[in-house]
């Protein structure tokens, strides 16, 4: 399937400082917040890297592992979120959180 | 709150979060503050005590999600997870070092956080408020072994907001109903009520009522009755649902292209009679709603009560979604008598922004009104004819200093977002210089006439106006790739966006917002349903 987002994710890629990273827009339509993030962040957590999240270029990089953050981040639909990661298994960690916020968190796939 | 005396009854009025009439004994909901809050031991136990008594509401919530149905566990499993996050108790030991005890630590951080998320544009983030104020009080409730709230079954529960575990570990086969002061057709409780059938009230306003009284929550009528007569609750019972809680699902304001990319479909709202004909679940909320038609009188453009009624009346119609809200856009074809000198009356004179910004009269009445109703939901106000960013930024001061001046006087104001229609040919030549625009929507009707310097109600240059949809075209294809890189929501609205001639291109150009006239949706819904997000047709791509 073609990418018909309005805005193309950046690939991942590693930059000098030894980070993975990937940037995204979140499209899901309640943002991130209870469950999706409930969700994001137990998948960040089985990746034995740090990871660290960025919302609209604020500079400010959260623990991507921190429900508590991600809340008080306030991440809704057309965030653009960029993930970075570094340590073991980051490119892996990278693709399944990109992965997991272009499926909409698999929130379709849940009741309620 | 509006409360009026029905012979001896009386009545609240609110919003219907679940749908059904229940009726049962009022239970009052405690205000848990931080009096009384004990003092502190050392730091090292007063730090352990804390851990005790994170580790203890875990244990608790696990064993509420065990005997709990799937959506229910999904709700305790945000909060546990919340707990085991160290964030939170990490927050608090920095107020134990500061020489709080735990529970006034817990106590103070959690509030905090709680006000943060409170703040939250968006009203689906701050219903989750709530859930934080829940867990501060499971966990408060271990360290000071107060219990937490429990009541009879049958009760109506009658409070500022209801915790979502207290309405888990509560009794509601034996009816019963929920009246809220605040709280939210999004939240999680709302959600839990609707799926079974507890009928539940929201935002009535605070209201006094005696404990163990009789109330009737008849959420059909959107209303509560306080010691009803039987005759009321038999009629109550009577009727069947009136509409639809307003939370329900909107399938109708997202269209799914054929390659499966979501387009949102918004109304466009000329009059708020409108409203009452249009089923919300059709739309993603209003994308435009007109404002002119609140004024047929100079007295009517300063009326604040009456624009403030009319927008907040608009929100809750639209219940979680955005509704965005144009500006008075006088001057033009659209001028009143006494308002705008005649001169405004061209189309390329003191209209728009120009003319609110040469009449600050105008303006502030209307900020403070939005600024009012900004508390209510999820309010954006759009700027018409902006051309110039210093336009924005006056307006915006203008906005600031009448949120300070209703702060001050004690008025609930919040800060809508404020956007700028893309209609003047500069503007939009010009885009990424208007960074301070909260989002952008394109008006195709006055870009066209300004790109073809015809103007729209003059039929002897018809023809040209007609023969602008390239230009157009070209105008907002241009726009879109100067917004790209600004991620600035955008959307279009306006005769072209409601033609569905002209979808494909404006779906080729980017655009995945649409704002159409209530009567245009279906026809726009299923051209859009049938194209890919490029415009083309799946047969086109093949």
């Amino acid at each position: 399937m073609m990418d018909n987002r309005p805005r193309r994710a950046a690939p991942e890629a590693v930059d000098t400082h030894g980070y993975c990273q990937a940037e995204i827009e979140v499209t899901h339509g309640f943002g991130l917040h209870a469950r999706p993030s409930v969700t994001f962040t137990r998948l960040a957590k089985s990746f034995p890297c740090t990871i660290e999240i960025e919302v609209n270029d604020s500079h400010v990089w959260l623990n991507g592992k921190s429900i508590v953050k991600i809340m008080g981040a306030r991440i809704r639909r057309g965030s653009i979120l960029k993930i970075r990661a570094r340590g073991l298994r980051a490119a892996e960690a990278i693709h399944a959180l990109k992965a997991l916020v272009e499926r909409d968190f698999d929130e379709d796939k849940k009741h309620g | 709150m509006k409360i009026k005396s029905m012979a001896e009854t009386l009545e609240i009025t609110g919003i219907s979060a679940s749908p059904g009439v229940g009726v049962g004994r009022v239970h009052l909901a405690a205000d848990i503050t931080a009096d009384a809050l004990a003092l502190g031991e050392t730091l090292a136990a007063e730090s352990d005590k804390l851990r005790r008594a994170v580790a203890t509401a875990i244990a608790e919530l696990e064993t509420l999600a065990d005997r709990s149905d799937e959506e229910s566990t999904g709700i305790l499993d945000f909060q546990i997870e919340m707990l085991l996050d160290p964030a939170l108790v990490e927050m608090a030991e920095d107020r134990i070092v500061a020489g709080d005890s735990a529970a006034l630590a817990w106590f103070g951080a959690l509030d905090d956080y709680i006000a943060g998320i409170e703040e939250a544009p968006d009203e689906q983030l701050r219903a989750r408020a709530i859930d934080i104020v829940d867990i501060r009080n499971r966990v408060l409730s271990a360290l000071t072994g107060r219990p937490l709230e429990d009541f009879a079954p049958g009760s109506v529960f009658v409070g500022k907001d209801l915790e979502p575990s207290i309405f888990l570990a509560h009794d509601w086969t034996s009816g019963g109903g929920i009246v809220l002061f605040e709280g939210s057709v999004s939240s999680h409780v709302a959600m839990l009520a609707r799926s079974r059938s507890v009928p539940m009230l929201v935002a009535t306003g605070r209201f006094a009522v005696p404990a163990g009284v009789r109330l009737l929550v008849d959420a059909n009528g959107g209303r509560a009755v306080i010691a009803p007569e039987d005759a009321d609750v038999r009629e109550a019972k009577s009727k069947t649902p009136a509409t639809k809680p307003s939370a329900a699902r909107r399938e109708g304001g997202v269209i799914e292209t054929a390659d499966g990319v979501a387009i949102r479909l918004s109304a466009i709202i000329n009059d708020p009679l409108e409203l009452k004909a249009v089923d919300p679940a059709s739309f993603a909320g209003i994308g435009l709603m007109r404002t002119e038609f609140l004024v047929t009188s100079p007295a009517d453009v300063v009326d604040e009560e009456r624009h403030y009624f009319i927008y907040r009346h608009a929100l809750e119609w639209a219940g979680d979604a955005p509704v965005i809200v144009r500006m008075l856009d006088l001057g033009g074809d659209k001028t009143l008598p006494g308002l705008g000198a005649r001169r405004s009356e061209s189309f390329m004179g003191l209209r728009g922004i120009r003319l609110l910004l040469a009449r600050p009269e105008l303006a502030r009445a209307q900020a403070r009104a939005l600024l009012r109703a900004a508390v209510h939901g999820d309010l954006g106000v759009l700027l018409p004819m902006v051309t110039v960013p210093d336009e924005l930024d006056a307006m915006r001061t203008f906005f600031e200093e009448e949120r300070a001046d209703l702060s001050g006087s004690g008025v609930e104001a919040r800060m809508p977002e404020i956007g700028m229609m893309v209609e003047v040919p500069a503007a939009a030549l010009m885009l990424e210089r208007f960074s301070r625009s909260a989002f952008f929507s394109f008006g195709t009707n006055d870009l066209a006439q300004y790109l073809m310097a015809a103007a729209r109600d003059d039929h002897s240059v018809a023809p040209l106006y007609n023969a602008a949809t390239s230009a157009v075209l070209r105008v907002i294809a241009q726009g879109m790739a100067l917004a790209e890189t600004m991620n600035k929501p955008i959307g279009v609205c306006g005769e072209m966006a409601s033609d569905p001639r002209h979808i494909p291109a404006l779906m080729a150009a980017g655009l995945r917002h649409f704002s159409v006239t209530p009567n245009r949706a279906a026809d726009i819904r299923s051209t859009i349903g049938a194209l890919c997000s490029d415009g083309r047709t799946v047969a086109e791509r093949k």
